[in-house]
C-alpha cells in the first residue's frame, strides 16, 4: 500500500529530529532549508524590494505624461497668442478707421475757417452736426491765433475745459500749428475726463484752429457689446505708445496693468497714437483645448497609477508561482525520494519471502531468478521455491498470486508455507494443491493463484507435473525442448477442495527443467504460444551452465522492460 | 479501458469492456459492477468482443464474479484471450463462448 509510507516515513523523521518543536515544521520546509540550491536564492530576492519594476513603470508613465502636458500646454499656449495677435490686429484696423471720422469735421471745420477770415457763423452751422450730448463731440470751437495766444471765437456744445487753462491751450495750438496732421492733447483732467483734438489750417489769413473734446465715459470704463464681434475679449485702451496707467483712456479691466496672457497693437492717430491692449475672457481656441493639458495631466497620472499597481500585481502573481514551483519541486524530489525507498522496501520484502538459499542435491545443479517489474514500486504476487525431499527428490514450486502490493505478497507468503508444510508430511503434488485450494477464496480475497508443482525424483529422473491454472514447465534436452502439458486444473482460489490431475514424463540425461511464471513469456498484443516458441528458441541457443541460462533468458526475454515480475527457477541433471 | 454495465429485466446483467484491462485499472470495473452483483444477478454476461488485452486480475476478478452468481458467460473472446483463459484451466469456470 503506497500511501501510508511517507507518513510513516514522516513519523520517524519527526521523532529522530528530537525537540518536539519541530513537529509543526512540514517535512517540506525542513528539506527546503537544508537544500542551498534551491532555497536561497528564493530568500535572497526576498530581501529586495520587489516592486522596483512597480515603480520604473510609474516613473516612466509620469515622465512621458509630463512631456505631454508640457507639448499640449505650449500648443495650447503658442495657438492662443497667434489668435489674440490677430485679434488685436483685426481691432487695431477697426480703430484706426476713427481717425477720418475725427479728422475730416475738424480739418473742414478749420478751412471753412480760413476761407471765411472766420466767420463765426458759419462756423457754428458746420459744427452743430456735430457737437452736443449724444453726438460724436462734447464741444467744438474755434480759435484764432495771435502773436497775444490763442483766442477763442466760437463754442458749439459744452464749454471746453481747454479754456480755462490758457497757458496750455497756447503751447498746444502752437505745437498743433506746426503740424499737418491732427493733433490730439494729452488728457484732459477733471470730473470729467476728456481728450482733446485739433487741426490747423495752414490758411493765409490768419492761423484758424479747430478744436474738438469728447468726454471719456465715467469712470473711463466702458464694456464693448455683447453683440460685438469682440465680444470675447477685455479691452485697454491707452494714449500714447506704452501702456501707461495716466493714459488710459477707457478699458472694461478691472485691473490693470494687463497681467497674463494679453496682445498688444499701436494705432497711429493724428500725431500721437493708440495702444490697444487685449486679452481674452475665455480660450480663444476653446475651453477643451484649454483643459487638454489638465485632462491629459490626470489621465495620464491614474493611467500610470494604474499601469504600475498591475505590475505590481503581476509581480506579486510572478513571486507567487516561483515560489509554488520551488515548493513543488520540493515535493516531486521527496516523491522521489519516497518512490525510491518504497522501491527498495518492495524489492527487500519480495527477496525477504523467496528462499534464502536452494536446497543442494546431489546430481543436479539448480538456480532461480526474481525480477521485479519496471513500475515495481509494489511487492509482485510472483514466487519461485525448491523444496528438498528425502529420498534425492525435490519439489520444484513456481506460482503467481493475482495483483501485487502486500495483499498478494501475504497469499503468497501463506500458500509457499503451506507447500513447505504439506511437503514435509509427503503429500503428493495434486494433494498438496487441492490443500491449498482449501486456503484461499477468491469471493473473499479477490485473489487466484496460478501454482506449478513439479516433483523431480532426481535418480529416477522422473519428473511429475502437476498445475493449477499455471503455465507447463519446460524441459531442454540435446538440443530440443518439450513443455511438459499437463491436465491444467483451475487455479487456487477459484474452488475449495479442487482435485488435480499429475502427468509423469521421464527427463533424459544432462536435461534442463525449467518453471517459470508468465512475466518471462507474455506481451501485450501476442498469444501465449508465440511467447512460449520465444523462451524456448533462446533456451536453446545457450550453452553455459545453469546461472548463466537463467541470467541471459531474464536479460534477453525482457528486454524492453516488462511491466508485469517474473519468476524461474531451473534444474539441470549433471548426467 | 472503457465499460458499460446493463441490467435486464430477466436478471442479466451485461458488462462490455473495451480495452485494456490490467492491474492499473480492474478496481475501477470492480467498484462500478459491484452495485449490481449486490442485486443477486441470475446471470452475468461478461461482453469482451473490443477488449484488446486482460491481464492475470482481470481474469481473477471475472472468477470472482463466476463464484458470486449461478451463471457466467464470457463472451466473444478473442483467441489471445482465449489461449490465455484455457491456459489457466479457467475455460469452463468462465463459460467461455466464441
Amino acid at each position: 500500500m503506497p500511501v501510508p509510507l511517507p507518513h510513516d516515513d514522516a513519523g520517524v523523521a519527526m521523532i529522530d529530529g528530537g525537540p518536539v518543536s519541530s513537529v509543526g515544521e512540514s517535512p517540506v520546509a525542513t528539506d527546503g532549508g537544508g537544500d542551498a540550491g534551491q532555497g536561497r536564492p528564493l530568500a535572497h530576492e526576498g530581501h529586495r524590494w520587489p516592486y522596483w519594476p512597480a515603480a520604473g513603470v510609474a516613473v516612466l508613465g509620469l515622465v512621458i505624461t509630463g512631456v505631454l502636458v508640457v507639448l499640449a500646454a505650449s500648443t495650447y499656449s503658442t495657438n492662443e497668442n497667434r489668435l489674440l495677435n490677430l485679434r488685436v490686429r483685426d481691432a487695431g484696423a477697426l480703430i484706426s478707421e476713427i481717425l477720418p471720422t475725427v479728422q475730416t469735421p475738424l480739418a473742414s471745420a478749420a478751412a471753412l475757417a480760413d476761407a471765411t477770415g472766420g466767420d463765426v457763423q458759419k462756423f457754428r452751422t458746420f459744427a452743430t452736426p456735430y457737437a452736443g450730448v449724444g453726438r460724436q463731440f462734447g464741444s467744438v470751437t474755434l480759435w484764432r491765433l495771435g502773436a497775444s495766444g490763442a483766442q477763442l471765437l466760437a463754442t458749439v456744445g459744452s464749454s471746453p475745459v481747454l479754456a480755462a487753462s490758457p497757458a496750455r491751450a497756447n503751447s498746444f495750438f502752437e505745437h498743433a500749428a506746426g503740424s499737418a496732421k491732427l493733433s490730439v492733447i494729452g488728457l484732459l483732467q477733471g470730473p470729467h475726463p476728456r481728450l482733446g483734438y485739433a487741426f490747423t489750417s495752414p490758411g493765409l489769413t490768419g492761423r484758424y484752429v479747430a478744436y474738438a473734446e469728447s468726454a471719456l465715459p465715467a469712470n473711463r470704463r466702458s464694456s464693448l457689446q455683447s453683440s460685438s464681434s469682440f465680444s470675447d475679449l477685455n479691452y485697454a485702451l491707452y494714449l500714447g505708445r506704452t501702456q501707461n496707467g495716466s493714459q488710459l483712456l477707457v478699458t472694461d479691466l478691472k485691473k490693470l496693468p494687463v497681467t497674463g496672457r494679453h496682445a498688444a497693437t499701436t494705432i497711429p492717430f493724428g500725431d500721437s497714437a493708440f495702444t490697444f491692449v487685449v486679452t481674452a475672457r475665455n480660450p480663444l481656441e476653446g475651453t477643451f483645448s484649454q483643459r487638454l493639458p489638465w485632462l491629459i495631466g490626470v489621465i495620464g497620472v491614474l493611467l500610470s497609477l494604474g499601469a504600475a499597481v498591475l505590475t505590481g500585481r503581476l509581480l506579486d502573481r510572478r513571486n507567487q508561482a516561483e515560489r509554488l514551483a520551488a515548493s513543488l519541486e520540493l515535493i516531486a524530489n521527496e516523491n522521489r525520494r519516497l518512490y525510491a525507498q518504497q522501491r527498495t522496501i518492495a524489492q527487500t520484502l519480495q527477496h525477504a519471502l523467496l528462499p534464502e538459499e536452494l536446497p543442494k542435491v546431489q546430481g543436479v545443479e539448480t538456480s532461480a531468478r526474481y525480477e521485479a517489474g519496471v513500475e515495481g514500486v509494489e511487492v509482485g504476487g510472483d514466487w519461485y521455491d525448491l523444496i528438498g525431499l528425502e529420498g534425492r527428490r525435490l519439489l520444484l514450486v513456481v506460482g503467481d498470486v493475482s495483483g501485487r502490493g502486500l495483499r498478494a505478497a501475504a497469499t503468497m507468503a501463506q500458500l509457499r508455507f503451506a507447500i513447505h508444510a504439506y511437503a514435509a508430511q509427503d503429500d503428493p503434488p495434486a494433494v498438496i494443491l487441492s490443500k491449498l485450494s482449501r486456503l484461499v477464496n477468491v469471493t473473499t480475497s479477490g485473489q487466484i493463484a496460478t501454482i506449478l508443482c513439479t516433483l523431480v525424483d532426481v535418480e529416477r529422473r522422473r519428473v511429475t507435473v502437476t498445475s493449477a491454472g499455471h503455465l507447463p514447465p519446460l524441459l531442454l534436452s540435446d538440443g530440443s525442448g518439450t513443455y511438459l502439458h499437463s491436465e491444467v486444473g483451475v487455479p487456487i482460489g477459484v474452488r475449495s477442495g479442487v482435485r488435480y490431475t499429475s502427468t509423469a514424463v521421464d527427463a533424459p540425461p544432462a536435461a534442463t527443467l525449467l518453471a517459470f511464471t508468465d512475466g518471462l513469456v507474455e506481451r501485450r498484443g501476442e498469444t501465449i504460444d508465440t511467447g512460449l516458441e520465444r523462451l524456448e528458441r533462446a533456451a536453446l541457443g545457450q550453452d553455459g551452465d545453469l546461472d548463466e541460462l537463467l541470467d541471459n533468458l531474464v536479460s534477453d526475454l525482457r528486454r524492453g522492460g516488462g511491466d508485469d515480475d517474473t519468476a524461474i527457477a531451473g534444474l539441470r541433471w549433471l548426467n | 479501458m472503457t465499460f458499460e454495465v446493463s441490467e435486464e429485466t430477466d436478471r442479466t446483467l451485461t458488462v462490455t469492456v473495451a480495452g485494456e484491462l490490467d492491474i492499473t485499472n480492474v478496481e475501477t470495473l470492480a467498484d462500478a459492477v459491484a452495485p449490481a452483483l449486490d442485486r443477486n444477478p441470475q446471470r452475468v454476461v461478461v461482453d469482451v468482443h473490443e477488449l484488446r488485452f486482460a491481464d492475470s486480475s482481470a481474469i481473477a476478478l471475472w472468477v470472482q464474479w463466476a463464484s458470486a452468481v449461478p451463471e457466467i458467460e464470457l463472451r466473444d473472446v478473442s483467441p489471445l484471450l482465449r489461449r490465455v483463459v484455457e491456459s489457466m484451466g479457467l475455460a469452463e469456470t468462465l463459460n467461455v463462448t466464441p
